[in-house]
This record gives structure tokens, sequence and C-alpha cells, in this order.
């Protein structure tokens, strides 16, 4: 049983770190928690489930879903946290601004959607071929979703690390400030830096939807506090810590279930995140400094 | 098969009465509002947006007489609390002090019930719950009835009827631990299975909104048990139920009511097939008004009625009766409530206990390719 | 006159939730005004709010008493909590008490004496409209009374420049201590009295949700002061019913109106007056 479960959270593990990467990379940036990641995370689930059901296929709806994501973050930023920024008004109320975006998204969906739950044209994942591997089991689904995940993840990094734009990127987030003066385009190092982690988040939306062969107009709402503690643990503004603490959720949580204890699983996910909050507070591959409030 | 000749019997009667009762009637020229307050949008949605729908289509079937309320008008003023308990007092204090409704239907979720129906019981105010079935909603007070069969109603039935048939001696439950149905559907599951001598090998709970049930269904499986139970609403049912055939779960499958939409085998697939389901309405059911009902919910929102639809629109066709029999005003509807003895709904004749509950028989459902059949 | 009292019958309860609401959101205002976005109000009043119902319920205490040592545990639990987060800043914080209150919210889930999920009913609805607004005026008072002493002026530095304060000698950890528990006592007062004009507790009336209902609250308010932080909740308690009149009003028969409206007035206030309504009063004079 024991291998079934860490394999459950090991895929678990994997949409958990592709969204908190989003989370992670917005506030390595900019300083701000970006509350409107889960909306466009569900947002992207829902506009995937629209092609699929037009007929594209899955790959090419997956794409198009997060291409459209990633415009939504640029827009995001444009409506409600460039004005901001332009007033200097600090980290609280972009807070607020995205949770007014957050409620707009909301509604749109449901006025496009209604409050059903919507299905991938796929039939289920009962419906996919399954894999058997000694003692465990999966779909050929999941693997893709798994794998889907890492590449992602994978893109991401080289992204950050090979490229003009990805150096730009973390010149700002070290300090905004010089990286202006050494020439980089701020504003277009945002947008680019919100059209990355939103592209992100939503393919995180739209491999969750098809996992679970389900999207909701409230499926981000777990997700968006678990993300917060995926984010802690590996440490904030770090994107390997991001995917390193979305595996250890998924672990935590699943061994929390295997030893019987998942009525007490969030207070446990919550409790290891606070311990090694006040532990260790850059988490674990933090490498941001702490920055007074 | 002697059931044909009385339905055609009742067929007839409802038809000629309808005839008769078209353009005219006792109550002919008399409006009477009554007060809804819905979940249409929010966490509960999906649940409050049938109801809304019932209530529409029960506002055309008495406009047309298809319901008889004696040529009454009858105005359902649908609100929207939003899943937020703060708008269903509020709602609840608004129509219970605007002098005009005679009656309020709902909230969707007990939670919201316990905070709201105090308020109609201070004002004396006659209410009636259509989907809140935690227990103790009626003892709130005597102007409080409830039209929803309870988890405590159906679950022994339940349970008597499967261990009748499959006869199994270790059972596992899985249920919503924070949410009051789904709570209540794991207590009364457990009680009930220990009473019929089975042994519960595992008890597993997950969160409402949940999506991911492959670890405790791991858990659960390790432990082979002949049948699982489960304790959930419909979105975390389908997933239960998919990801247990997903994972190879063979046991024999069982819930409550939350399990009780036509739905079901399209979304979880063939791993439903087969599933029990102890529910208060079965959209096969034969009664006259059911077979009109579903058929012209389906034509007019493109999709069959669930169980939350199908209350609401008993609780319409209640109130019609009400209507019929002289209620116009909170105190007649509180009076006509108190003196129900039969009324013939899409749930089939129902009545009120003692305590204000509903009387009626649940029904006991096994899911097959286009929805249901009753469990044999 | 008439008018006054028969809009009161119709809309007591409404009224009584701008009250609770605003004292909520001068709780999370003193955290703020400290730099603190400590975000675990929510959790505070759902432990005031548990604690004095089932005081009530089970204990049979009268109000007052129950509510006092509902204020207490809060403000101890509040300072306790401080320890561990003493170096945390930004929104490490933030994140740290939202997990709190997380772990405070399946506290309250899995346990009987709070009724579990199927929740404490029956509890005595004696927080009337005029208890509710004499505490409310209690802690506005005592708040501008905390505001000319070297207490505020301390905070407020704490908040501008946390090493400068430093330097002068201000101890830094004691004041966000202290803050922090001044919050969790108004927390738990607000907690309190939400208990006892609710009818029945719920853990998911203390969650997330709840937590984000007194952030905005507060912040479109205006944090600096009282005044902005019971606008700001006087706004967010009506805005659904403004929304209802409004889409009556307009006959938009479309379910979605009334969450977008929300959304936008939202969005359209911070970005207008990122100081909240009060903040623009300010600027003028």
């Amino acid at each position: 049983m024991i291998a079934q479960q860490l394999l459950n959270g090991l895929f678990l593990g994997a949409v958990y770190a592709l969204f908190a990467v989003g989370y992670t990379l917005v506030f390595g940036v900019l300083d701000i928690l970006n509350l409107a990641h889960a909306a466009i995370f569900t947002a992207a689930a829902f506009a995937a489930f629209s092609l699929a059901s037009m007929g594209v296929p899955i790959p090419l709806a997956l794409l198009a879903a997060a291409v459209m994501a990633g415009i939504m973050g640029i827009l995001l930023d444009r409506v409600a946290f460039a004005p901001l920024r332009a007033r200097n008004a600090g980290t609280l109320v972009p807070l607020i601004s995205s949770i007014g975006v957050a409620i707009v998204i909301g509604a749109v969906l449901r006025g496009i959607y209604g409050v059903d739950e919507r299905h991938f044209a796929i039939g289920g994942a009962a419906a996919a071929p399954v894999i058997h591997l000694g003692t465990v089991r999966f779909t050929t689904v999941e693997l893709l979703i798994f794998l889907s995940a890492i590449a992602l993840m994978l893109v991401l990094g080289w992204i950050l690390r090979a490229t003009a734009l990805g150096r730009s990127i973390r010149a700002v987030a070290e300090d905004r400030v010089a990286a202006a003066l050494l020439g980089v385009d701020l504003e277009r190092t945002i947008g680019a830096t919100f059209f990355i982690a939103s592209s992100l988040g939503g393919a995180a939306g739209v491999l969750t939807g098809l996992e679970y062969n389900s999207a909701t107009i409230d499926m981000g709402g777990p997700i968006e506090l678990k993300g917060l503690a995926v984010i802690i643990l590996g440490g904030m503004g770090s994107v390997t810590g991001a995917v390193a603490g979305g595996f250890i959720l998924g672990a935590v949580e699943t061994l929390a279930i295997a030893f019987g204890l998942s009525a007490w699983r969030d207070a446990i996910l919550f409790g290891v995140m606070f311990l090694l909050l006040v532990a260790r507070p850059t988490g674990l591959f933090g490498k941001r400094t702490l920055r007074a409030a | 098969m002697r059931l044909k000749p009385f339905i055609y019997a009742v067929l007839l009667a409802s038809f000629g009465a309808s005839a008769a009762f078209g353009a005219g009637g006792p109550m002919a020229g008399k409006t009477v509002r009554v007060g809804v307050i819905a979940d249409v949008t929010g966490g509960a949605g999906v649940y409050g947006t049938p109801q809304k729908n019932a209530y529409d289509l029960a506002s055309d079937d008495i406009k047309a007489g298809k319901i008889d309320a004696g040529g009454a008008t009858v105005v359902f003023d649908v609100q929207d609390a939003a899943t937020d308990a703060a708008q269903a007092v509020n709602l609840m204090q608004k129509f219970t002090t605007d002098g005009q409704t005679a009656l309020v239907l709902g909230p969707t979720l007990s939670g919201e019930a316990f905070k709201a129906f105090p308020i109609a019981k201070a004002a004396n105010f006659p209410v009636m719950g259509t989907s809140t079935t935690a227990e103790g909603v009626t003892a709130i007070g005597p102007t409080v009835f409830r039209c929803a069969l309870a988890e405590s109603q159906v679950i022994p039935t339940t349970v008597k009827r499967t261990h009748g048939k499959w006869h199994y001696k270790t059972a596992a439950i899985i249920y919503g631990d924070d949410n009051a149905f789904t709570k209540t559907d794991g207590d009364i599951f457990a009680r009930e299975l220990k009473a019929a001598g089975v042994d519960v090998v595992d008890t597993e709970t997950f969160h409402i909104k949940d999506t991911d049930f492959q670890p405790s269904l791991t858990r659960i499986e390790s432990k082979h048990p002949d049948v699982i139970a489960i304790g959930a609403l419909f979105p975390e049912a389908t997933k239960i139920i998919e990801q247990a055939g997903k994972l190879g779960i063979k046991a024999h499958m069982m819930g409550g009511n939350g399990l009780n939409s036509p739905e079901m085998y399209s979304v979880a697939g063939s791993a439903s097939h087969g599933t029990v389901v102890g529910a208060a309405w079965y959209s096969g059911a034969m009664y006259p008004s059911n077979v009109n009902f579903v058929k012209h919910y389906t034509a007019k929102y493109g999709k069959g009625p669930d169980q939350f639809a199908a209350q609401a629109y008993a609780a319409a066709q209640i109130v019609a009766y009400l209507v019929k029999n002289g209620a116009t005003n909170k105190d007649g509807m509180l009076a006509g409530l108190k003196h129900v003895r039969v009324i013939q709904t899409v749930l089939g004749p129902i009545g009120f206990d003692a305590n204000r509950d509903v009387k009626s028989s649940p029904v006991i459902l096994s899911i097959v390719k286009n929805g249901f059949t009753t469990f044999h | 006159m008439n008018a006054l009292v028969d809009f009161y019958a119709k809309h007591s309860r409404l009224v009584d939730q701008i009250g609770v609401n605003a004292i909520m959101a001068l709780s999370l205002s003193v955290s703020l005004r400290a730099g603190q976005l400590a975000l675990a109000q929510a959790a505070f009043m759902g432990i005031a709010a548990y604690l004095s119902a089932i005081l009530s319920l089970n204990a049979h205490w009268p109000l007052l008493a129950s509510i006092a040592l509902a204020m207490l545990v809060s403000a101890l639990v509040a300072a306790l909590l401080a320890y561990p987060v003493r170096r945390l800043r930004g929104v490490f914080l933030a994140i740290a008490t939202i997990g709190f209150g997380e772990i405070v919210r399946v506290f309250a889930n899995n346990f009987s004496i709070t009724g579990g999920a199927e929740g404490l009913s029956g509890i005595p609805n004696d927080a009337t409209t005029p208890v509710i607004y004499v505490g409310l005026a209690l802690v506005a008072v005592a708040l501008f009374a905390l505001s000319r002493t070297k207490f505020a002026l301390a905070v407020s530095l704490v908040r501008e420049d946390e090493h400068a304060a430093r330097s002068v000698g201000v101890d830094v950890g004691a004041i966000r201590t202290l803050s922090l528990a001044l919050g969790g006592a108004i927390a738990g007062l607000g907690g309190a009295l939400y208990a006892h004009s609710n009818f029945f507790l719920t853990p998911a009336d203390f969650g997330f949700g709840r937590m984000e209902q007194i952030l905005v609250a507060c912040v479109i308010g205006g944090v600096t002061n009282a005044a902005g932080a019971v606008l700001g909740a006087g706004l967010i308690t009506l805005l659904p019913e403004i929304t209802r009149a409004v889409q009556a009003a307009t006959g938009a028969n479309v379910d979605f109106f009334r969450e977008l409206v929300t959304g936008v007035v939202l969005l359209g206030v911070i970005l207008f007056a990122p100081a909240g309504i009060s903040g623009l009063w300010r600027k003028r004079a």
C-alpha cells in the first residue's frame, strides 16, 4: 500500500508544485501575494474544457488555455497592480485589488458556464488505460499529466537560467532599483513575469481538471491555501523551492491520510509549514533575505 | 403491475380537475407571495440553482393549471443568498417583516437554516426547509416544517436492504467531515452498520471540494472491506466512485441522498454501476406529477432534475395545496401546514409527522447506465 | 422617527452585522497600524465565539462574563502566537497567521465540544443591537485614547522604520506582541458578540473567507483610523444588499450580476483610493 501512496503523493505534488511556481515567481519579483492566481488557474481549466468539447485535441487545448492564462496575467498586472505600483502603494493594497480581480473572474466564469461542474470529453479517467507496475496502478492520463508538469517546470528553469529574459527577471527580483539602473526594462520584465507565472498556473488548472475530470468554479479554493504552504515550505522567491515544496506537501498530505489522520491533514500540513517558518523563515531553499514589512 | 389501473384513474382525475379549475376556482383573483431563500450562486450554487429552476417551473405549471392552486396566483420570490449565511439571515428577516409574504421556503443549507429559522420562530412565522436535512432543524421551533427526508430517516433502510441482499461482513466508511450533511451521513452509517453486526474496518474522512480521494481509497482497499459506504455530496461522490474504479476496487458501494443525481453514470462511468443510493426521490417514479415534472424540467433546462429540484417542486406543490384550501397569509399557512394529512407530490404521497418532519418513504435505488432502477 | 423604527424592525440583523464586522475590522487595524500583516483575526474571532457560546450553553454564564473571558483568552492566544512569529515580516507573517487560522479551524471541526461540522446551535441571542454598538463605541473610544499615548507613537515608529525604532530604544518585540494581543482582545469581543447574535456557529464561519472579508473591510475603509474600519465594514456588509436592490431595480435577471458588481466596486475603490475611503478625506484636509 505504501508504494501506491507514495505514487499518489508524487502525482499530487507535481500539480501543487506547478501551481506554486507561479505564486512564487510573482512574489519574488514584486513582493506581492497574487490572490487572483487561483482564479486564473480555474479560468484556464474551463477554457480547456470549452476547447476540448469543440473537438480540439487535449494537448493543443492545454497550450491554448495556458497562453490565454498568460495573457490574463498580463492584463491582471495592467489593471490591478501597475497603477498601484505607480503610486507606491505598498504590498497590502495590491493584495486587495487581486481579491477584487479574483471575484470579477469568478463572476464572469459563472456567467459563461453557470454553476455546473464540467467534465472533459475524454470520458473520465476510468476510460484511460491502466498501467500495473508491481503493486501500483496508475493510468496513462495520470502519467502524462505528471510528465507535463515536470516538463513545464524544466522549461521554466531553463528560461530563468539561460535566457536574457530570465536574467532580467532574476535581476528585478534581486533588486528592482539596481536592475532599472542597469538598463532593465522594468515594466516589460514584470509583464513577462506575469505571463509566465499565470500561464504555468493556468497549465496547472488544465492538468488538474484533466486529472480529476472536473472543472468547477471553486476548484481554486483549496489549492490557493495549499499553494501558500508550498511556497513557504520551499522558500519564497525560489522556484526550485516551490517545486520541492510541492512534492513535500503532496507527500505529507498523502502520508497523513495513509496513516489514518485524514481528518487532521490540513492541520498537519499547516503545522509543518508553521514550524518551518518559525525555525527557518527563509524556507528550505529560500534565498531571499527577510524584508521589513 | 396492480398499480397501473390506479395510476390511470389518478391521471384521469387530475386531468379532469385541472380542466375544471383552469380559469377559475375558489381562490381565483387572490395572490399569495412565497419567499424563497436559495443559494443560487456561491459554493452551494450547484444545489440552489436546481431549486430556483424548480420554482420557476412550478410557477409556470401553476399558471397553466397543471398544479392546482384553486385559481390563485402564487408568486415565488426567489432570492439568492449566495451561500452567505449573513445574507440568508437578512433575507429571512426581510420576508418575515414585509407584511406580504405568507411563507418562506429554504434556505438551501442546514447551517444557514440554523441561523435563519430562529428568526422565523420568534416572529411566529411558518418556514419550510426543502433540503436542510441535518438533525435538529425542525426542533428549532413550532413553525418550522421540512419536506425533505432526513438522513436519519433514509440510511437505516439503505443499510437494512443492502445487508439483506449482499450479506456483507465488513465495511468501510468514507465521509466529509466539514459539512453537516455529509458528517451526519458518516455518523449514521457507522451507527447502523454496527447495529447490523457489520465490522467497520476503516473510516476515512475528506473535506468538501476535495478532488483527490486516491490516498484514502488506497488505504480503504488495503483493509479489503466488502462494502464501502459513502457520505458525500454529488461532486465528491462522483470522484470517489470514479477513482475507486481506477484503483481496481471491487467492493459494493452505497451512499446517501447526495448521490441522487441522474448525471452519476455519465460522470463517474462504469465504476458507478450497481452503486446503491438511499434517497428521498426516484426520478423514475410513476406518480403522474413526477412523470410530467421530469419531462418538463428536462425539456426546459436541458438536463434532468436532481433531488434538490424535486424537493423544491414538491414544496411548491404543498404551497399550491395550502393555497387552494384557503391559506393566503402566514397564519393561514401555519394553520394549513398543521392540518395537512396527505398531499400528492413528485415525491409521492407525503404528510408531516408530530415533529413537523416529512412523512414519506425512502426509495432505495441502484445506479445503471441511464439513471437509476429500484434496488431489489 | 417612525421611519427609523420601521427600518430597524426590518433590518435589525443587518445593523447588528455591521456592528460586529466593524469591531473585527478595528481589531485588524490595530495589527496593521503596527505594520504587521497578521491575518489571524478570524481565528481569534472563532476561538472567542466558541468559548463564549460553550460557556453560555453548558455552564450558563451570563453574557458579559462570557464575553470578558472570551476576550481574555483571545488576547492570550494572540500574545502566545506573537512569540513564534516574532521574526517574520510582511507576507511571511501573513501566511504563517493564515496557516494558524486553518489549524484552529481543523481543531474546531474535529472536537465534539464545538459540535464539529454539525455546529453549535441554540446559542442565546442576547447580544442585542445596543450591546453590540456599546461594545463598538467602547473599542473606538479606547483606541482613540490609546492613540494619544506614547504607546501609539512607538507603534507608528515600528511601522515606519523598525530599525530606527530599535535604535531609539523602543522594544520592538514587546510592541509587536502588545499590538497583536490588543487586536486579539478586540477580535475576541467581536467573536463573542457574533456568537450571541447568530444562534449557531460552525467552523466554516471562521475560515479564510471570513479573514478575507475582514481584511477587505479594513483596507477599503482605510487602515490608519477607526472611522475607516467602521466605514469599510459598513460598505462590505451592505454591499450584498445594495447590489440586490440594484439588481431588482435594473431587472437584470442574471445570477452573477451581484458578484460581478461586488468585484468591480472593490477593484474600483481600491484603485481610486488606495489609502481607503477615509484616506480620501484625509487628502483633502
